[in-house]
């Protein structure tokens, strides 16, 4: 691959060598120990399943547009929200950011050739495929595929209809293969995360070990602390779903009831195992969306972050507290009154970090010099939905309030404003940003701006009336519901096609652009400080071609306060 | 708020309503302050040149603390708040009504201690206006979930545990029950009702027991709703909802998985509805339906057995009458004392909560129990007899042992003075 990083063409110019044009082989993607490809390799399967759980989200959402002349039975539409949950959770958002903006910009930020185990990277990647396929052998039943594939009669087709909570003995009792199904999920979800850890594992090295001499801790990018939290809770909340796999399988197995109350076990510890993975997950999706938009802001600012520090220890700081809040999601399943104040107490913990972070975010735009590109206005719409995300998580974290919020549309709401706002946003908002860098072109700015407003007003449209919902009492998961909740789910469905529409155009967009777009990007074209900047658009295999210079901070915008009066008068 | 928010019924509610407009306040404030500072700096301070000259603001510490020590006070407030909410929701009052509900998929059944029972598509909860009223929540299968909110209150429904939960309704009328944890195909219409009404209308109702009087055709067409049979299975020819239609049973040929078949008669009815999962018919699912085993009274079998066959044929009431009151009355009175007691240990369901083993479920093991000493919560304590024994059948609530809860029903009118000698011997025999 690209050792020299330039070459000469055939008629004897000097050609740009970077790492897409390095060698153009298939087994050379497949094989690839490049960061920067497996980046793209991961973005190109993420797409796959978040294209599959947009599919299905509409299709239940039509659904619930006239439930008195429905376009799926029950059973069809229990089958369509466990396809959505599973495929957007655990294929799509968990991996999302670390394994794609991660991957690709995570040595180019602290000036390395590659993370520390390009080998391991690259596995990561196969066991993230491997889990796919495990997980959709999951969904669509293990039981009937033996059937089918040994020509045995074949009984009535059920594919996963548990809900990606797979909350036992529901799940264990019926479903897709008579638990079968769950197993196989959860099989698949040990297996990517496997993918995570190891993933994770190699970004804290590669934190630890590869940074550019000189970039020290606290000269770290916002986003790198981001993913270096985000990896320390990969690595330790993972293990959990190998447990419950193991239990789940000696059950199942043996008849030895561990979830089962028929077989003398309690489904609520279940429900603790499940969560006590699945909550810090949450900030597994989020949390490096908090780190690119405290690179975003900044650079279309022309200002430093503000309180860097204070931005930095709140990551860490939601990272620990995010391992002891996950009872918030069973105040109803009947702990005791102690144990749900005290957790209603550590729910109310991740509040403050998460303030100071939207606080720090905005004052960085006080006095600045702003620019409204598409990926700037991603990161202010992501300011105003994680303000509701996150004052629609205070309803739920109290603990009165939730005993009648738990399980409606309300806690669907949230979730969608915390994940879609958050993660899904942070995501575009990133690929929109790095997009010159990745490929080495521009995109259509007009273009992206009407998906950037279809996207943030279908968004709006599509949650706003659940909340409302939410408000009325209507329980999630229903594919039916009395005549006073239509008008609201009714809005709800009209929002999603914008919703839909805006994902559509803002990804054909950018797809376009790097195929046909003539617009060369250069290797700075926001005139942003960070190392990133400093290597050729798209990098070249090796990522620099001189040594990147770590003596500018990333974030050493606009002039130094106390001369900011002199220039002033220099200017005028 | 108050034009979206549901009816306002319990004591707890208007608490609820005002901590959640001060919340809903709150947040609005902070989310337009925020998000109004930041629309405000991108107007203010927009790009005018590619070289405006910008301060290099790294922080400011005072600000910093200020904004942590404001939203940490604020959350502390609101915290504390939702804690006493939640003591007050599940606050049980005294001389509380018990009812004991019971879910399984996909219908409600709701108890009385009068054994006023209502379930299935007609699952009524009526309460009386002004009375606390206190739920003792089962589950037959998976989680379900009650959630009521116009008292704004919701408690899951776990297999092989008991919850409660409390409620005082305040104004008379009808509100929608849910399930709120999923469970499954008919999940979204596992609805009941619950209606609040006077008290003397509750007393009347409440005592009104029709099916001891209906006759068997009527009762069991009322079964069939209640119990929510009707969730699953049809009377119309040819519809399959997720079990077999009701109409094409009787006399019909069914074939099973397991290879073998036969023609449908009443006694296969009665198996199916007994131990369903023991034949499936080809073309439907084990383990959905839920056996009916142990709750449901000869009287009531029998009428549902009926209602299946009456919908194809001619009535056949007198053979099926004949075979079952034979069957119990012969069992029941030609055995010894201890028989009988050991045969309704599990007839009754006693077994569902005391073990003869001396380990602990719901209730207190049997093994052991007759002459030992009983302490009771309220401090007092007595050797437990016979005369008490009876008594703690018939009046369950009147003392509970220490360390449990009042979850049993009264066995008042079901048992008769031999029933309950029998049932005192066997307990006699489990030394």
């Amino acid at each position: 691959m690209g050792i020299h990083s330039y070459a000469v063409d055939e008629i004897g110019h000097l050609k740009e060598n970077n790492y897409l044009n390095c060698d153009k082989s298939l087994r050379s993607w497949l094989f690839t120990l490049d960061h920067k490809r497996i980046a793209l390799l991961y973005l190109a399967s993420l797409l796959v399943f978040f294209f599959l759980g947009g599919l299905s989200a509409i299709f239940m959402r039509l659904h619930l547009y006239n439930v008195e002349k429905p376009l799926l039975s029950p059973d069809a539409y229990n089958v369509a929200f466990t396809f959505h949950g599973v495929l957007m959770i655990f294929l799509f958002i968990v991996p999302g950011i670390p394994a794609v903006l991660g991957n690709f910009l995570l040595p180019l930020m602290i000036g390395a050739k590659d993370v520390a185990f390009p080998r391991l990277n690259l596995l990561s990647l196969w066991i993230y495929w491997l889990g796919a396929l495990v997980g959709i052998i999951g969904i669509i039943n293990p039981v009937w595929i033996l059937k089918y594939l040994q020509g045995s009669a074949i009984s009535q087709w059920i594919p996963l209809d548990t809900g990606w909570t797979f909350y036992a003995p529901y799940s264990t009792s019926t479903g897709a293969g008579e638990g079968w199904g769950t197993i196989m999920m959860t099989l698949a979800a040990f297996i990517l995360g496997f993918s995570s850890i190891l993933t994770g594992l190699n970004f804290m090295v590669t934190i630890h070990r590869l940074r550019a001499p000189g970039l020290t801790w606290f000269k770290l990018p916002v986003f790198v602390w981001g993913i270096y939290a985000t990896s320390a809770i990969q690595v330790l909340a993972t293990p959990v779903v190998g447990i419950t796999l193991l239990l789940l399988i000696v059950e199942k197995v043996f008849g030895i009831g561990i979830f089962d109350p028929a077989k003398g076990g309690d489904p609520i510890l279940y429900q603790h195992f499940f969560w006590f993975y699945s909550h810090p997950v949450v900030y597994i999706m989020v949390l490096p969306a908090f780190g690119i938009i405290g690179e975003i802001i900044p650079v279309f600012s022309r200002k430093p972050i503000f309180g860097y520090t204070a931005v930095v220890f709140s990551s860490v700081g939601i990272a620990v507290v995010s391992f002891i809040v996950w009872a918030h999601h069973m105040y109803t399943s009947g702990m005791s009154p102690f144990s749900q104040a005290v957790f209603s107490a550590t729910t109310f913990a991740v509040a403050v970090p998460t303030a100071i972070k939207v606080f720090n975010w905005v004052s960085t735009m006080y006095k600045g010099s702003i620019r409204f590109d598409p990926a700037m206005l991603y990161a202010m719409a992501f300011v105003f939905l994680f303000m509701i995300a996150g004052t629609s998580g205070i309803f739920l974290a109290v603990l009165g309030l939730d005993i009648f919020y738990h399980d409606t549309y309300f806690v669907v709401a949230h979730f969608h404003y915390t994940i879609q706002g958050g993660a899904v946003i942070g995501l575009i908002a990133g690929l929109h940003f790095w997009f010159p860098k990745i490929t080495g072109r521009m995109y259509n700015p007009g273009v992206a701006k009407l998906a950037f407003w279809l996207i943030f007003l279908g968004f709006n449209v599509t949650f706003i009336p659940q909340f409302i919902l939410g408000v009325q009492g209507m329980p999630r998961r229903y594919a039916f519901y009395l005549p006073e909740f239509e008008p609201m789910h009714r809005l709800s469905t009209f929002g999603t096609f914008f919703n839909a529409f805006g994902y559509t155009l803002a990804i054909l967009n950018l797809a376009w652009s790097w195929a046909f777009s003539k617009v060369k990007a250069g290797a700075n074209p926001y005139d942003a400080l960070g190392l990133e900047w400093q290597a050729p658009s798209p990098p070249p295999h090796d990522n620099f071609v001189v040594p990147p210079n770590v003596e500018i901070g990333r974030y050493d915008y606009g002039v130094p306060v106390n001369l900011v009066a002199q220039k002033e008068v220099v200017r005028s | 708020m108050d034009y979206i928010v549901p009816d306002k019924v319990s004591t707890v509610a208007d608490f609820f309503d005002d901590l959640n407009l001060a919340i809903f306040l709150a947040s609005a404030f902070f989310t337009v302050a925020i998000v109004g500072a930041m629309l405000y700096f991108a107007f203010r301070y927009r790009a005018k040149s590619s070289n405006d000259i910008t301060p290099r603001i790294e922080g400011n510490h005072l600000l910093e603390i200020v904004w942590t020590v404001v939203p940490t006070v604020v959350v502390v407030v609101i915290a504390w708040v939702g804690i006493v909410l939640r003591e007050k929701m599940f606050e049980v009052s005294p001389n509380v009504i018990p009812i004991y509900v019971t879910a399984w998929k996909w219908a409600w059944e709701f108890r009385y201690p009068t054994g006023k029972r209502t379930s299935g598509q007609n699952a009524e909860l009526v309460v009386p206006v002004n009375k606390p009223v206190k739920l003792v929540i089962a589950s037959k299968d998976v989680i379900h979930s009650l959630f009521i909110p116009a008292v704004r209150i919701k408690q899951d429904a776990v297999p092989g545990q008991l919850k409660y939960m409390t409620f005082t309704a305040l104004k008379t009328g009808e509100y929608p029950i849910f399930c709120a944890e999923y469970c499954g195909t008919r999940h979204s219409y596992m609805m009941a009702k619950l209606r609040v009404v006077s008290e003397e209308e509750f007393n009347t109702w409440v005592n009104t027991i029709p099916e001891k009087t209906m006759p068997k055709r009527i009762l069991g067409k009322k079964l069939y709703t209640d119990l929510g049979c009707n969730a699953c299975h049809s009377v119309e020819s040819g519809v399959n909802l997720v079990g077999p239609s009701f109409y094409d049973v009787f006399g019909a040929q069914r074939n099973f998985k397991d290879g073998t078949s036969l023609t449908a008669d009443e006694n296969y009815i009665l198996e199916s509805i007994l131990y369903p999962n023991k034949r499936v018919v080809q073309g439907f699912n084990e383990n959905v339906m839920p056996s009916y085993e142990g709750r449901l009274s000869q009287e009531e079998l029998m009428a549902l057995v009926s209602f299946i066959v009456e919908l194809k044929t001619a009535p056949k009431e007198e053979l099926v009458e004949v075979v079952f009151e034979k069957d119990e009355k012969i069992d029941l009175e030609k055995m010894t004392p201890l028989e009988r007691g050991k045969y309704l240990y599990s007839a009754k369901g006693c077994n569902a909560c005391h073990s003869v083993d001396g380990s602990q479920l719901v209730g207190p093991s049997f093994k052991g129990l007759h002459g030992a000493r009983r302490e009771f919560a309220d401090g007092s304590s007595v050797v437990a007899d016979d005369s008490y024994i009876k008594d703690s059948i018939l009046n369950p609530n009147a003392r509970i042992v220490k360390g449990f809860v009042a979850a049993m029903p009264s066995y008042q009118g079901q048992l008769n003075e031999d029933d309950l000698a029998g049932i005192v011997e066997f307990i006699k025999s489990l030394k």
